[in-house]
């Protein structure tokens, strides 16, 4: 006696003859919702040739054509709720516009650099007043264009900070130790560089220090030039205002304790404020000069 | 234009251009009723380029593992009977499941190849193709096949050097994946896919 789970019901057969069957008949709706409660197993490759023919001899569908046109139909049905709770993340969100940050400082970077050449045409041509009058510009909404230039800056700059504010929310709710000990801003790069909270949870804290370096990282395992210290960790006060020859180690406590963070804020969400104290306590011993140790 | 008939059925050659008979999908170019497949988008149409004998045939219900957005899938459905296509990205599956609704024969799967958890599914398959750029993809061609592969069918599994080991030389890579696949599949030939792709080699097998 065996018993199989087929998408289409359970099927019980002995000696190879199906003896008892439970199966939905052709009810997209039910099946897909089926699929997506029930656990199923592997099915023995011997059963797995006959799928059309059982589902055909139970009547769940009249032909083959019909057994591939259900299938697809609840398929899709169920692909679809899949693609709509992937995106349903909370993570997802941050991710976004974390995203949206970057394009907004490209966006900013590239207008504020065209604004400058702009106005240093008109700079020079204005010291000379032979040329500010055979260069006068021929269209009277120049100046007017080149205001609105710069409002688009400005108002670029205000959609970044509420951009910013929304992060730090978004953050504090699903990341605290990760936001508290790396900033939230930091805090949500890594959870988009890792491609989520849990992937960063799972990350080993070696990867997490070197993220956003691989460059440099695949330098150095190909043609064996120097590890790099640190990748997007590096915008941490904590590595960036260290010195030099300090960095590299206050890196490596940094991301062991943002593995640690990111562990509890994926797995428990509790806040534990020690990880905060005991990073600042060791990058204080760490950037002290070595006289000490003679003593 | 002169249009002759590929050896796998269901292909042809528009002068030197790949192309399949279908509604066009995804803004690919189209003459008449063919639809342009183009190397550049597709490695299947890269190795189909290169070689002729490929084990496709129109009856073959095929297991597609690492669809992407379904470039390949909407000409594999101009070829073959039905496709099973696997995929484990939300943002890409979104255009496989919206290209799906077109065609009577594909059945889009959201699940992790390495762990299949569509055993309850998929039928037996008569050929397995896969393009995933993972280190691991040896071992997911290996899984898929002892499940879902028929005694006799074929595997196309396309191998991207670089997202095994960067540091190692490409054929030395291709040499390591193609030692793993011998382990349950009869190695029947390896082509390079340049210069279409870079570092890349389908491997074409069959299960005995």
């Amino acid at each position: 006696m065996t018993i199989i789970k087929t998408w289409f019901g359970e099927i019980e057969l002995h000696n190879d003859e199906i003896v008892h069957s439970n199966v939905l008949k052709a009810d997209a709706d039910a099946i897909a919702m089926r699929l997506q409660e029930e656990e199923f197993a592997d099915l023995d490759k011997q059963y797995r040739g006959r799928l059309r023919q059982m589902a055909i001899q139970l009547g769940v569908v009249t032909s083959e054509e019909d057994y591939i046109s259900l299938l697809r139909t609840v398929a899709i049905k169920r692909a679809k709720e899949q693609i709509a709770a992937a995106f349903a993340r909370p993570d997802a969100r941050i991710m976004q516009l974390i995203g949206g940050i970057d394009d907004i400082d490209e966006s900013i970077n590239l207008l504020s650099e065209r604004l400058l050449e702009w106005d240093i045409l008109e700079f020079e041509i204005s010291r000379t007043s032979d040329l500010a009058e055979t260069h006068a510009p021929q269209s009277t909404t120049y100046p007017a264009l080149k205001h609105e230039f710069a409002e688009s800056i400005e108002r670029l700059s205000e959609m970044r900070k509420k951009t910013a504010g929304a992060i730090e929310l978004e953050m504090h709710a699903i990341a605290p130790n990760l936001s508290s000990l790396a900033g939230e801003l930091l805090g949500a790069r890594l959870i988009a560089r890792a491609g989520g909270l849990e992937s960063l949870a799972r990350m080993p804290a070696s990867k997490i220090q070197v993220m956003g370096a691989s460059k440099a990282l695949f330098k150095h395992l190909q043609f064996g030039a120097k590890p790099p210290k640190h990748g997007l960790i590096f915008q941490h006060p904590l590595i960036r205002g260290s010195p030099l020859n300090k960095r590299g180690k206050i890196a490596r406590t940094m991301a062991a304790k943002l593995a640690i963070a990111a562990r509890i804020d994926f797995y428990s969400k509790k806040a534990y404020p020690e990880l905060v104290a005991q990073m600042e306590k060791r990058a204080r011993e760490l950037s002290k000069p070595a006289i000490r140790e003679q003593v | 234009m002169t249009v002759r008939p590929h050896k796998v059925a269901g292909v042809f050659m528009l002068d030197s251009h790949l192309a399949t008979k279908g509604e066009a999908i995804y803004g690919e170019k189209v003459f008449g009723e063919y639809r342009l497949w183009s190397p550049q988008r597709s490695k299947l149409a890269a190795l189909l380029k290169k070689e002729e004998n490929v084990p496709l045939r129109p009856e073959q219900i095929v297991l597609y593992l690492g669809a992407a957005s379904g470039t390949t899938v909407s000409h594999l459905t101009n070829i073959v009977s039905l496709v099973y296509a696997v995929e484990f990205a939300p943002r890409v599956a979104r255009d496989l499941v919206r290209m799906s609704e077109h065609f009577k024969n594909v059945v889009p799967i959201i699940a992790d190849a390495l762990q299949p958890d569509y055993g309850h599914i998929v039928e037996l398959a008569d050929f397995l193709y896969q393009d995933i750029a993972q280190p691991t993809q040896a071992e997911i061609a290996l899984t898929n096949a002892e499940m879902f592969l028929r005694t006799g069918g074929y595997a196309c599994i396309m191998i991207k050097a670089r997202s095994i080991d960067v540091t190692a030389k490409p054929k030395a890579v291709y040499k390591r994946e193609v030692k793993k696949l011998e382990e349950l599949l009869d190695i029947m030939c390896v082509h390079e896919l340049e210069p279409f792709y870079k570092a890349h080699a389908a491997v074409i097998a069959r299960l005995a």
